[in-house]
Parts: structure tokens; C-alpha cells; sequence
């Protein structure tokens, strides 16, 4: 380089046009979101409640797998334990329910701790199966606790001193901030400096440990907040549902749902969850009906996209245009003197 | 006395776990891949072999010869067609297509065969038992046992002393170094899970006489297995059938305290030993 | 097959990995029993030569020729049967097995020699022969010997594959002074008994000494080769190098 093109002032670009549009339309749909109560039916606002949780569970998924490293099918232990502690929170300890989706989330941060210390040294493929047997020690513990009522489940009664506006409102809210905590903040994390390691991280861990990063600190971390986003997701779901047993609260499907979407959208990019969010919401609406053809599809699906495809949705599209919807590159635009 | 006929109802319910492990120890052992359809494919051979064995009037000890062939040639074509294309350094391609390929073939079993629990006739040999001293010993699960101590002796062997064995173990340490000595890793490794499978086949006529099947079954036996490999220590084949055997001693004692507490106690134990000693009961370095 | 025409040879060899070119249209060729030493600095494209051969690369058919036939693009499993071997560099043993095992997946898989021809085929025995210490230390995992020690364990598993011709790559990599002269002293015999020798290098009189013929690479190209008693020091450092004066 010469010394007079290390004068020239430089500026960094992070914004790209789809980037911005991208970022509008985003902010417009969490505003219609939020309005929904006031001029959607019940049964839509029911819909953008579910597709947010999915959403936020693959967008989580999505982080773990796709940047850390770290493949879990059993982010389902989260989901069902911040249920049953929101539940818990507003049957036993009287805590206003919206408030306790919030508290809940202490559950799945501390629980999240043991756990991956317990799992960290396995391998790959045995990490995952090792996440699907603490999936399963919750739910067989849930289900042996008295205090939990064991397999009967809880049902959350105290909904039923708020009417179906105020309910809406409170779950729709909910909702939107799950949306912003899960999605936005992975961006946001992405976008820091941290998220340069995570880049590193997914490409390469080595070289990213020998340029400083500490791989195992950060693996560690995302670990613990990919199990709080899920279990608020988990909160919200089963708020909505208002009712939760150890069968569905732990249910292995929601591991199901999570790869079906990241492989299917994109892993390693958010604008692949959405997509793939997108594509299972659709999908299960107008295709659940065929019961069990309609799984055996989802699997073949998810098999022929880890084969052949394993970028995706986004991924083949990324090869060919270059339109991020949430860009975390950085450009150098020199300016003209 | 009650522990003592726990536990050894425990080792007899460690043989069936160790017919499980041994396919999941030889292919991530030597592979590096872990099946997580293994359970849905041992679930799929015992509907076979119900079927099979309701059309056509056949015992259960000789539908054995029927199933492992198929087993064998299930195990071949899905290293070839599938997993043959996701070996290698990155687990998650492998881990995304077994998982895809269990969810779809639990739902197919679901479509075909409903959810209709279903099991083999075992005749007398179900019912069969002998006591010694008080504590009654089922003559099917010991003949499970002793058929899971012989396919492990002979697996062993046949890793350890086989021409097959040492082109598999030289495969698995550094594939461009055995291809260049004449291995066709490709080959190898179809071989290698056609007899992963292939066990399950004679596991999955075991599994259907002891108890009842249903499509949904697969996950619970996959995590059965995995947690004996891993307690056994990964990368050995007897250490796959020691951890067997820990499995279900701790699941045998657990359900003797209460019912709801046998699966639990068997994962408890796995994630202490995980805990304690990550590398398992029997390693081999 | 008349006595001239070489046994391997590489016509205009292209190669690379991915998007990446490593090797510029190499021309090289090598008799039955001879000696040919392939020299360079470090990312000259030696190995990468050597593993095209091997078909570890994808290459296309007619630029490798075996016995005149186009072989380029076998895989590498289907050319240890046709009579070519390599001793990769950094050894790779098979770890977790002890030398014995390794010697015999070559035993097991490498090429048939038939049972009336005059060939003198490798065996163990002939092996322990040439490397006595291997035979002490037959049972020893090869994680458990010295460096030395697990080169004579390389070549012999590439000899025991039966190669007509043995491409070794770099056998005397991070190998003290006597052992690597313990290791050349074999490599005339085995060439007299019919195998033809591809010895890769960096230790430019090393490599001179122990071949006929010798060619040197640069950047994916051969830019010199000849008889390795008649060339000079100055060309080989103008040719290993690369100046303005190096020779086409």
C-alpha cells in the first residue's frame, strides 16, 4: 500500500439496500404484531404466537449448531422445564404469569450450567444423543415429582382471571419480545465483537483459538443462552397452550421441528431460520392433516438436505445474489478526497 | 437376596442392551458415524419379523436366519446410498441425515403397521424358567445372554484377527493411507454396517419375544445403546458389552425401588460415569 | 512390452485442489528398475505430483500412463493392485495397530504376484530381512517407535504391497543423519529386483547420490532433468531455485 492510500479516509459500510428493507420490514411486522389484538381473529393471533416460537427455537438451534458447533436434539429439556417453572411460579407462588416468563428463565439459565458441563467432553455425534438423555432425565423426573402432579400435568387456571383481549395482548407481547431477544439479539451478537469470534469459531476453531478467541468460554456461553431463548419460547408456548404435561412439555419433536428448519432455511444464517420457520409454519398447516405421511416427508426432507443440500434455502441463494436481509460483514468504502 | 435377583435380572436385561451396542460400538468406534436411526432399525426389523412370522407360520429362533440377512443387506445399502456420503471430518452432516432418516422411517413404520403394540409368540420359551436358589432365571433371557456374549467374542475376533477386521481398524485410522495399501474404505465400511445391522436382526427377534414393539420404540433403544457404549468406553467391543451390562443392572435395581424409577436410575448411572470418568469403564489406551 | 519403454510415465500432468493449480503440465517418466529422484523446495508440488499419480487426486485419464495404458484418475485402492505404491509423507501408520497388523493390511490388499512368475515377491520374512528391528518389534504399536523405526514400518507396508513401482515421498523428513543413511543403503536392492524407484527429496545430494536420473521441480513445473552424475550444482540451484537463467 502506498502512503497515499493510507491517507485516504475510509468509511465502514454495514448497511447493504436489502439490508435495510429487510430491517424496515421488520420492525413494521413486530408493530403489526403487537397490534394484533385489535384487529386480528383470535385464531391468527394464535398462529403469529406458534410461528414465533419456532422461529425462536430454531433461531437458538441455529446459533448452537450453526456457530458453536454444537449439535443439541435435546433443547426440548429447556423448553418443557421453563414451562413447568412459569406454571409453577403462577399456580403455587401467585407471581402475575406474564411476569413469570420472565422468572421462569432463571430455571433453564441454572440448569443449563450442569448440564454442559456434564456434556462438554463428548463428541460430536454423542454430545447430541448425551443433550436427548438429559431431555429425558427431566422428563422422567417431572413426571415422578408429586409436587409437579407427576404425568397428569398442570394447567394454568390463573389465565382465566384476565379476559381473551387482555390475554392476547399480554401473549402477543410476549411474543414480539421473544422475537427481539431470540432473533434480534443473536444479530445483535453477531454484528459485536463477539460475533467476529463466533464467526471464527464456526469456520474453524482452531485457528480461531490460536487468533485469541476462547472457544471453549464462548461454546460455554452460547450454550447457556441458547437454553434461556429456548425456554422462553417454551414459556410463551405453553402459556398459550395453557397446559403442560412431561409428554409434551419434553416432547423430542420440538428437536424435529428445529433441524427441519435450520437445514431446510439455512443454517449459519438467520435469514435462514426465518425461512425455514416460514416454510415448517406453512407446511404443518396445510399438511399435519396427513398425520404421519407428512412426518415421513419432513424426515426425508431433512435427509436429502443434509446429503445434497446443506446449505439450504438461504444458502443457495446466498451463492447466487449477494441481498443479506441481516448482514454482519463489513465493507470498505473508500471516500473520495 | 431381593438385590441379588435384581442384579441378575439386570445382567440377563444387559444382554439384550449388549446386542444393541455392539453394531453402535463397531460403527462409531470405527467410523466415527453414530446411526441415530439404529433403534428405528431394529424396531423395523422386529415388525418384519412379526409380520413375517404371522403370514407365514414361522418360529421365532429360525425367523433369525430370515431377518439378519435382510438386516445385513438394510445395513449394506444404507452405508452405500446414505452414509457413505457423509463420512468425514464434519459429524453434522452424518447426525442431520440419520435423524431425518429416523423420523421418517418411525412414521412409515406408524403408516404401516399403526400403533398397535405387537410381539412374537415365544411359545414355551418365553414362559420358560429355572430356579437355583430361590431366584428364578427365564430361559429366554438367558439364551439372550449367551448369544450376546457370543457375537461379542466374535465380533472382537474379527476385528482383532481378521483380514476384514484389520482393513476396517486401518480404514478407520487414516483412510488415504489404507486406500493407498489396497483398502477400499467404501467397500469396508458397507461391510462393517451390514454387520452392525445385521446384529440387530437377531436382536430384534430377542427384543420381540421379551416385550412388545411399537413404531415409537427406536429413540428409547437408541439411547440404551449409546449409554452402554458409553459407560463401556468408547472404541471397545467387550467395553460396549461391560457397560451393557452396568446399564441394566442400574435399570434392574432402579425398577425395584419404584416403577417410574428404573429408566431414570439407568440414566442417572450414565451421566455419573460420564461425570467421573469420561472415557468409560474400559478404554483402550 | 519392449525394455525401453518406461514402465510410469505422466504426459502434460495437470493437477490441483479446488481452485487451486498445483501442477503445470509435467512431463516424467521412469524404466522398470530404475532409480529417478524428483527434487524441489517446499511447495515445489512433489507430494502433490506423487499423489496424482497415486489417484488420490482427480486427474484425467491419458496424463498418468501405466505400461503405455492411460491410468490417471484410478483410485488409489485399484493402483496399489496395478503395481504402484507410495510411502506418504509423515509415515501415516495405521495407529492403534501394532507393526505386524500394519505390515499384513498390505499383505492382505496389495497386488497379486502370480504364483509361477520368476518375481521375487516380498515377504514378511524378507522384510525382517532388510529391517531386523522390525521384526523384534513386531507386536509394538507403531505409536511406541521411534521416528526411524516407523519409516522402515511405511516402506515395508508399501513394499509388501508388491509394487512394481514404489513412489517415496520425503522418507528421510525429521530422521537423524545414520538412520536415513541405514534406510537409502536398501533402496539399490530393492531396485535390483525389478522395482522402479521414485525418490521424492528435499536434500538436493542426498537425492543425487542415490539416483540415476534425476528431475527438479519448481512451482508445479519441471524445470530440470537429466542424468544425476552429469548436472551441476550451479543448474540445480538456478532450476531448485528459480532465476532468470532457469533452464525451460
Amino acid at each position: 500500500m502506498t502512503d497515499a492510500m493510507l491517507d485516504t479516509p475510509i468509511r465502514v459500510q454495514r448497511q447493504t439496500v436489502s439490508s435495510r428493507v429487510a430491517l424496515t420490514v421488520s420492525v413494521l411486522f413486530l408493530i403489526a404484531m403487537v397490534s394484533m389484538p385489535w384487529w386480528a381473529s383470535p385464531g391468527k393471533i394464535r398462529w403469529a404466537i406458534e410461528f414465533s416460537c419456532y422461529l425462536a427455537i430454531a433461531q437458538m438451534w441455529n446459533l448452537l449448531a450453526g456457530y458453536a458447533g454444537l449439535v443439541s436434539v435435546g433443547q426440548q429439556a429447556f423448553i418443557g422445564v421453563s414451562g413447568y417453572a412459569l406454571f409453577v411460579l403462577s399456580l403455587n407462588f401467585g407471581v402475575n404469569p406474564f411476569l413469570a416468563a420472565g422468572l421462569c428463565l432463571v430455571v433453564p439459565a441454572i440448569l443449563s450450567v450442569p448440564t454442559y458441563v456434564l456434556l462438554h467432553r463428548l463428541d460430536g455425534p454423542y454430545f447430541a444423543i448425551g443433550t436427548w438423555v438429559v431431555a429425558e432425565v427431566f422428563r422422567l423426573l417431572t413426571s415422578n415429582i408429586d409436587y409437579l402432579n407427576n404425568g397428569a400435568g398442570l394447567t394454568l387456571r390463573v389465565m382465566a382471571g384476565y379476559d381473551l383481549h387482555q390475554r392476547n395482548v399480554g401473549m402477543i407481547s410476549l411474543s414480539a419480545l421473544l422475537l427481539l431477544v431470540t432473533v434480534g439479539g443473536s444479530y445483535w451478537l453477531l454484528r459485536s465483537r463477539h460475533g467476529l469470534a463466533l464467526t471464527a469459531m464456526r469456520d474453524d476453531p482452531v485457528s480461531a483459538a490460536s487468533q485469541g478467541v476462547n472457544v471453549k468460554r464462548l461454546r460455554f456461553l452460547i450454550y447457556v443462552a441458547a437454553a434461556v431463548g429456548s425456554g422462553f419460547a417454551g414459556a410463551v408456548y405453553y402459556m398459550a397452550q395453557l397446559r403442560i404435561t412431561p409428554f409434551s412439555g419434553y416432547d423430542p419433536n420440538w428437536a424435529t421441528v428445529c433441524i427441519f428448519i435450520v437445514m431446510v432455511g439455512g443454517i449459519g444464517h438467520i435469514e435462514g431460520s426465518i425461512i425455514g420457520a416460514l416454510v415448517y409454519f406453512f407446511a404443518d398447516r396445510f399438511f399435519s392433516q396427513y398425520g404421519a405421511t407428512y412426518l415421513v416427508v419432513l424426515g426425508v426432507l431433512t435427509l436429502l438436505i443434509a446429503l445434497y443440500a446443506r446449505g439450504g434455502i438461504w444458502g443457495y441463494f446466498a451463492r447466487v445474489v449477494d441481498a443479506p436481509w441481516f448482514p454482519i460483514g463489513r465493507k470498505l468504502i473508500r471516500l473520495k478526497p | 437376596m431381593q438385590w441379588l435377583d435384581a442384579s441378575i435380572q439386570g445382567i440377563l436385561l444387559g444382554g439384550m442392551y449388549a446386542q444393541y451396542a455392539l453394531g453402535m460400538a463397531l460403527m462409531f468406534g470405527v467410523m466415527r458415524i453414530v446411526n441415530i436411526s439404529h433403534g428405528d432399525l431394529v424396531i423395523l426389523l422386529a415388525l418384519i419379523g412379526i409380520s413375517i412370522s404371522s403370514a407365514f407360520h414361522i418360529a421365532p429362533l429360525a425367523l433369525i436366519f430370515i431377518l439378519v440377512p435382510i438386516a445385513a443387506l438394510m445395513g449394506w445399502a444404507l452405508q452405500r446410498v446414505i452414509l457413505n456420503r457423509v463420512v468425514g471430518e464434519d459429524p453434522l452432516p452424518s447426525l442431520i441425515a440419520t435423524f431425518g432418516l429416523s423420523i421418517a422411517l418411525q412414521n412409515l413404520m406408524l403408516q404401516i403397521w399403526s400403533a398397535d403394540t405387537r410381539s412374537l409368540p415365544g411359545g414355551g420359551l418365553a414362559a420358560a424358567s429355572f430356579n437355583i436358589g430361590g431366584i428364578y432365571l427365564g430361559v429366554l433371557p438367558i439364551l439372550v445372554l449367551a448369544t450376546a456374549i457370543c457375537l461379542t467374542g466374535g465380533l472382537d475376533f474379527v476385528i482383532r484377527f481378521t483380514r476384514f477386521g484389520r482393513a476396517l481398524r486401518a480404514a478407520a485410522a487414516d483412510t488415504a493411507a489404507a486406500a493407498v495399501t489396497g483398502v477400499n474404505a467404501r467397500s469396508v465400511y458397507a461391510m462393517a454396517t451390514a454387520i452392525a445391522v445385521g446384529i440387530l436382526g437377531i436382536a430384534a427377534v430377542f427384543q420381540a419375544m421379551r416385550v412388545t414393539v411399537a413404531p415409537a420404540d427406536g429413540p428409547a433403544q437408541l439411547i440404551y445403546a449409546f449409554e452402554a457404549v458409553i459407560i463401556g468406553g468408547m472404541g471397545s467391543i467387550w467395553g460396549a458389552f461391560a457397560g451393557s451390562m452396568v446399564l441394566g443392572v442400574s435399570q434392574a435395581i432402579g425398577f425395584r425401588i419404584d416403577p417410574g424409577w428404573g429408566i431414570l436410575l439407568g440414566h442417572i448411572v450414565f451421566l455419573i460415569v460420564l461425570a467421573t470418568r469420561p472415557q468409560g469403564l474400559m478404554t483402550r489406551k | 512390452m519392449s525394455e525401453n519403454e518406461p514402465i510410469l510415465s505422466t504426459h502434460g500432468l495437470i493437477a490441483g485442489y479446488g481452485d487451486f493449480q498445483a501442477l503445470f503440465s509435467v512431463d516424467f517418466e521412469i524404466a522398470a528398475g530404475e532409480i529417478v529422484a524428483l527434487i524441489g523446495a517446499n511447495g515445489a508440488g512433489k507430494s502433490t505430483f506423487l499423489s496424482a499419480i497415486m489417484g488420490l487426486l482427480p486427474v484425467q485419464r491419458d496424463m498418468v500412463r501405466l505400461d503405455g495404458e492411460p491410468a490417471g484418475g484410478t483410485p488409489a485402492h485399484t493402483m496399489v493392485r496395478k503395481g504402484i505404491a507410495i510411502v506418504l509423507e509423515g509415515r501415516r501408520l495405521f495407529t492403534g495397530m501394532t507393526v505386524e497388523d500394519n505390515l499384513r493390511v498390505a499383505i492382505d490388499n496389495g497386488r497379486a504376484v502370480d504364483a509361477g512368475s520368476k518375481e521375487p515377491a516380498w515377504t514378511l520374512e524378507r522384510l525382517y530381512e532388510l529391517f531386523p528391528i522390525l521384526g523384534e518389534k513386531r507386536r509394538t504399536q507403531v505409536e511406541n517407535l521411534s521416528g526411524g523405526q516407523q519409516q522402515m514400518v511405511a516402506i515395508g507396508r508399501a513394499l509388501l504391497c508388491q509394487p512394481r513401482v514404489l513412489l517415496c515421498d520425503e522418507i528421510s523428513l525429521g530422521l537423524a543423519p545414520r538412520v536415513i543413511r541405514e534406510i537409502y543403503q536398501v533402496m539399490p536392492s530393492i531396485a535390483d529386483a525389478g522395482t522402479a524407484l521414485v525418490l521424492v527429496e528435499q536434500d538436493v545430494r542426498l537425492a543425487q547420490s542415490a539416483s540415476r536420473r534425476l528431475y527438479c521441480m519448481l512451482e508445479g513445473r519441471i524445470t530440470l532433468t537429466g542424468k544425476s552424475g552429469d548436472i551441476h550444482r550451479d543448474d540445480i540451484a538456478r532450476a531448485y531455485f528459480g532465476t532468470k537463467h532457469a533452464v525451460a
